[in-house]
């Protein structure tokens, strides 16, 4: 176990290093010498890397909840339609102010939390039905953001579709203010580490074993709809990560959250500083949408673990 | 003997049917209080209203004490309930859901394994054991809740007959160590091997409460579950029919 908890440290070093040279250019992080490289390491890359490795590990955090919450495992940061309401919020920022740097992060931001009160409404249901009740209100919000992008004018499109496919380049959020989100958000999924893993034995054995499954349940909620507000305002809609990372998590460092959840917060961050590192290097000096890499590192990563373990 | 629960006119409906009203029973410290009745009559409803699970109107006294007036966390500090066996999808092992069951009794964990026959079985997930070993298990994190009450539904579900004698020789240990235990059993002769006093629901809204010796004869039995009963030698027992 402390081996595999080694493992995972020198991988986010290792990515970050990566990460850090890799790019149109390669620059070695350790021979950076002149301003231009130095600029190009301090203040373009490397803030872009702590945004990929909070919004990651935010990602997997919300995921690893979402999970226990519902009692389902395929269940993951956007299957109550936050992120669907989100990506309405957003779009409709992008048509009524275009020029707006800040309109579709606002617009997100706003979404997401129409979208969070919304499936709050539904949180005195069971696991089953609120999950019901969320994957009908993403339906919703999908219809809702296929009718404003036939609506939005037609140069406003490809920077739609841009965010709706995650895009770390154009974080509107500070990167100091998404790490102490992953800080703060990793600090209250600990202090919540017994009773979630209660959860694990189904509602009425953790109530029985004196958690408050109710309170528990509304929190929890809040929290993850949070978190998850937080990364998609910061680099749209990333899938994949929320899924898989908690799932891989628990493979390697078994199923309590004490170790799933400061597993899930830097797994989910090393996937997508490598997801993104790849995304602006691949095709550079274009970039690839970093939702479509993060599923094709993860996928097999994942699928071999599986396979391995059985 | 001090009663560690005590029930007034206590009713319990669910999804608007009233399953039983008006029971009135107590159940001592070293006493073990079996449910019976047929399918769907609220024995296991009943059970999940004692353990504060459910709602029902009437009085449920703990230790003297209203149940309502004891804190969610207070109540499992008094009351361990073991009924269906928890979900398997998140990959727990049975050291894992042991230690969940065991708080700061975990140096207890090898010697309840030991007693329940999981102890083989400790590093393994849940998911990959059968339903009977997962019942051992349960029994096992049981075990562990070193708590006045014990509120159990089908404790001998899914196990072999070895197990079954095994898991009823257990409870009857608890009992002589003061534990009190309210249980739902679908066997007649463990049920009759072990309880003091009996609770019969009938399916239609009746509950009758009294000691084992009074209400366990064949025409009580037979009419509450609508099924024949007969006395062979001493012994209550369903009639199957004769040895072909």
């Amino acid at each position: 176990m402390t081996l595999r908890w080694f493992a995972l440290g020198c991988g986010i070093i290792a990515c970050m290093l990566i990460g850090l040279g890799a790019g149109e250019q390669w620059i070695n992080p350790f021979a950076a010498h002149d301003p231009m490289s130095g600029t190009i390491l301090w203040e373009l890359r490397l803030p872009r890397l702590l945004t990929a490795f909070a919004v990651g590990g935010l990602l997997a955090l919300a995921g690893a909840w979402f999970q226990v919450l519902l009692g389902n495992p395929l269940a993951e940061p956007y299957v109550l339609g936050v992120a669907g309401s989100a990506s309405a919020g957003a779009v409709t920022g992008l048509m009524f102010m275009p020029e707006s740097a800040w309109a579709m992060s606002a617009g997100a931001f706003a979404g997401a939390w129409i979208g969070i009160v919304t499936v709050m409404f539904f949180s005195h249901l069971g696991s089953s039905r609120m999950l019901l009740a969320g994957v009908v209100l993403a339906a919703f919000w999908s219809a809702v953001l296929a009718l404003l992008l036939a609506l939005l004018p037609e140069q406003g499109l490809y920077r739609a579709f841009s965010w709706m496919m995650g895009d770390l380049s154009h974080s509107d959020i500070p990167v100091y203010v998404l790490l102490a989100a992953w800080g703060v958000a990793l600090g209250c999924g600990l202090l919540l580490t017994r009773a979630l893993d209660m959860l694990l034995l189904g509602e009425r054995h953790a109530e029985a074993l004196g958690i408050n499954v109710k309170q528990l349940r509304q929190r929890l909620l809040l929290l993850a709809s949070a978190v998850t507000a937080v990364a998609v305002t910061a680099a749209g809609t990333i899938g994949f990560v929320g899924l898989v990372i908690p799932h891989l998590m628990r493979l390697l460092f078994g199923s309590l959250h004490r170790a799933v959840l400061p597993a899930s917060a830097i797994g989910g961050g090393l996937l997508l500083v490598l997801a993104d590192t790849a995304a602006r290097t691949i095709v550079a000096p274009a970039e690839l949408p970093v939702g479509i890499l993060t599923a094709i590192i993860g996928v097999p990563v994942f699928l071999f673990l599986l396979l391995r373990r059985n | 003997m001090a009663a560690v629960l005590m029930l007034s006119n206590l009713s319990v409906q669910r999804g608007g049917t009233t399953l039983l009203s008006d029971l009135c029973c107590s159940c001592n410290a070293g006493e073990v209080v079996v449910i019976l009745g047929p399918n769907g009559a609220g024995k296991s409803s009943l059970l999940l209203a004692l353990a504060g699970l459910i709602p029902a109107t009437g009085l449920i006294e703990l230790n003297a004490a209203p149940l309502h007036s004891y804190s969610r966390h207070e109540l499992s500090r008094h009351v361990a309930w073991q009924g269906e066996l928890p979900p398997t999808e998140f990959g727990l092992t049975v050291q894992q859901r042991l230690e969940l069951a065991a708080g700061e009794q975990s140096a207890n964990i090898e010697n309840v394994a030991t007693c329940m026959d999981v102890k083989p079985l400790l590093h393994r997930p849940l998911g990959e054991l059968s339903s009977g070993e997962r019942q051992r298990v349960e029994l096992a994190a049981l075990m562990l809740r070193d708590v006045p009450l014990w509120l159990l539904d089908e404790p001998t579900a899914h196990l072999d007959l070895k197990h079954q004698i095994h898991c009823i020789h257990m409870l009857k240990e608890q009992r002589t160590r003061g534990r009190a235990i309210v249980m739902v059993l679908h066997d007649l002769q463990q049920a009759l091997a072990i309880a003091d006093a009996l609770i019969l629901i009938d399916g239609k809204g009746n509950a009758e409460y009294g000691a084992a010796a009074r209400l366990s004869d064949s025409q009580t039995l037979s009419q509450l579950f609508d099924a024949s009963v007969i006395t062979q030698g001493d012994v209550l027992v369903p009639d199957y029919g004769g040895q072909s």
